[in-house]
């Protein structure tokens, strides 16, 4: 049994909106900033494309996914191919459809508007990690390893 | 002509990733290409059905591992360019740090890239461009014969009235079905039986360009016959030396055997190790093949 040490961010890689952008840089936000150490990200095409050690990781440790739109892809990846996804997120549901379906922006187009955006994103992910954390954990939520892939590094 | 389109990897975890995705975004906004989401491609195929058919890409991959790569090989994308953006960074002589937010140079680095890069795709070439293009193919017709074998022994199957060769030795394939046969930084291409039995008689052979640099998954070619069309998907990336004049005027040749007298063109080799990932062996070609022609005839 393992006691919940580290959350995954499983973040929108998204290229069809500005949410995309915003669920990404939050998520690092809150990786290199709020909540480092205790957080680590998957990378969503590598997750895709086969990486045992980030689907084992998704499949053992607790997840949130920050989507950018309504597709919900990192979410719908994380079931598909992980499990139970524990916290799910949505840029539009944050910020409004509105933001989250502006064209995606290159980071030479950041400007004030667009980090207080991602600052708000941010904020609601570290609740989220915070949620998961400070949770006492229970005998009966303690997480069950499944077995790592033939050369994994756990994290 | 296809457009072109863009495929990054994306990656969260690395910053060679975001820097990929930042070309990306700058060749997309700046040249007016069509960018593509690699999750939601994933996710859903379905939304890039109709422009997969008629776009080339330009394929980015942040790190080795070259996710971006893979993605475009198992959805059968057309690949007339790749970046790695890792070897970029390398050369560059660039520390990108540990953090998502890319710095001046590496914003400057992300616009520059994109603009050598719009300039170099093939539509965008100048005359003189073109002028230097002739030069080196001639001067790449004069190299020497690759030493490939004078006979080749086969493993064969057979499904209902076909029979299907696999090529025993040193051969390499990918999954749209074409061979490489490779000695030092020279290979052979072709296409394998299944190509062959598949498109029934073969009509008409239109050559690569000779002097053309083709990317591993790019077009090197196509084969038409009163059934179908059949483009050649490169193996390996390369620039085209030489290709079977003979086809032009006898494309049966390649009924006869597309691994001897129906070789398509022989190419100089840019990264045959990188390459080689992700193609099979003779033997792993055989099963893939075998499963293949169960499934088509069931």
């Amino acid at each position: 049994m393992l006691e919940v040490k580290k959350v995954g961010i499983i973040s929108c890689s998204g290229e069809e909106c500005a949410g995309g952008g915003i669920s990404r840089l939050a998520a690092r936000h809150v990786l290199e900033s709020t909540r480092p150490g205790r957080t680590v990200t998957i990378c969503l095409p590598l997750f895709l494309a086969g990486g045992e050690e980030e689907r084992y990781f998704a499949r053992t440790f607790p997840t949130i996914t920050v989507d950018g739109c309504e597709k919900r892809c990192a979410f719908r990846a994380t079931e598909k191919l992980s499990g139970h996804v524990t916290k799910a997120l949505t840029v539009s549901d944050i910020l409004g459809a509105e933001s989250a379906a502006a064209p995606s922006f290159s980071q030479r187009q950041l400007n004030p508007e667009l980090e207080r955006k991602i600052d708000t994103v941010s904020t609601a992910l570290t609740e989220a990690v915070d949620e998961i954390m400070g949770k006492p954990a229970a005998a009966e939520h303690l997480l069950k390893p499944t077995v790592p892939p033939a050369g994994m590094r756990l994290l | 002509m296809k457009h072109w389109g863009i495929l990054p990897c994306n990656g969260l975890d690395k910053p060679v990733g975001q820097l990929a995705r930042e070309i990306a975004l700058n060749l997309a906004q700046d040249q007016s290409k069509t960018l593509a989401c690699p999750v939601l491609l994933h996710s859903a195929p379905s939304v890039y059905a109709k422009t997969k058919e008629e776009t080339q890409w330009v394929v980015l991959d942040g790190c080795n591992t070259r996710c971006a790569s893979k993605l475009a090989a198992e959805m059968g994308f057309s690949v007339g360019k790749k970046i790695n953006v890792t070897k970029l960074v390398e050369k560059e002589n660039l520390n990108l740090g540990h953090s998502l937010r890319l710095g001046p140079e590496e914003l400057a680095l992300a616009q520059r890239s994109a603009a050598e890069l719009a300039a170099a795709l093939p539509s965008t070439r100048t005359e003189g461009e073109e002028e230097a293009a002739v030069v080196r193919d001639e001067k790449a017709a004069g190299e020497t014969d690759l030493d490939f074998p004078a006979s080749l022994t086969y493993t064969e199957f057979r499904q209902d009235k076909f029979r299907f060769r696999v090529p025993e030795g040193e051969f390499f394939f990918n999954e749209n079905d074409c061979w490489v046969w490779v000695r030092g930084t020279r290979a052979r291409v072709g296409v394998s039986d299944y190509v062959q039995q598949s498109l029934s008689d073969i009509l008409f052979f239109s050559p690569p360009e000779v002097g053309a640099e083709v990317e591993q998954f790019g077009v090197l070619g196509t084969l038409e016959s009163s059934k179908a069309v059949f483009e050649v998907i490169a193996p390996v990336a390369g620039r085209v030396l030489r290709v079977n004049e003979e086809l032009e005027g006898s494309p049966e040749r390649v009924n006869e055997n597309p691994y001897e007298q129906g070789w398509i063109a022989e190419v100089e080799l840019t990264d045959w190790e990188a390459d080689r990932e992700l193609l099979l062996d003779a033997q792993q070609y055989l099963t893939y093949l075998k499963n293949k022609v169960a499934d088509f005839h069931v």
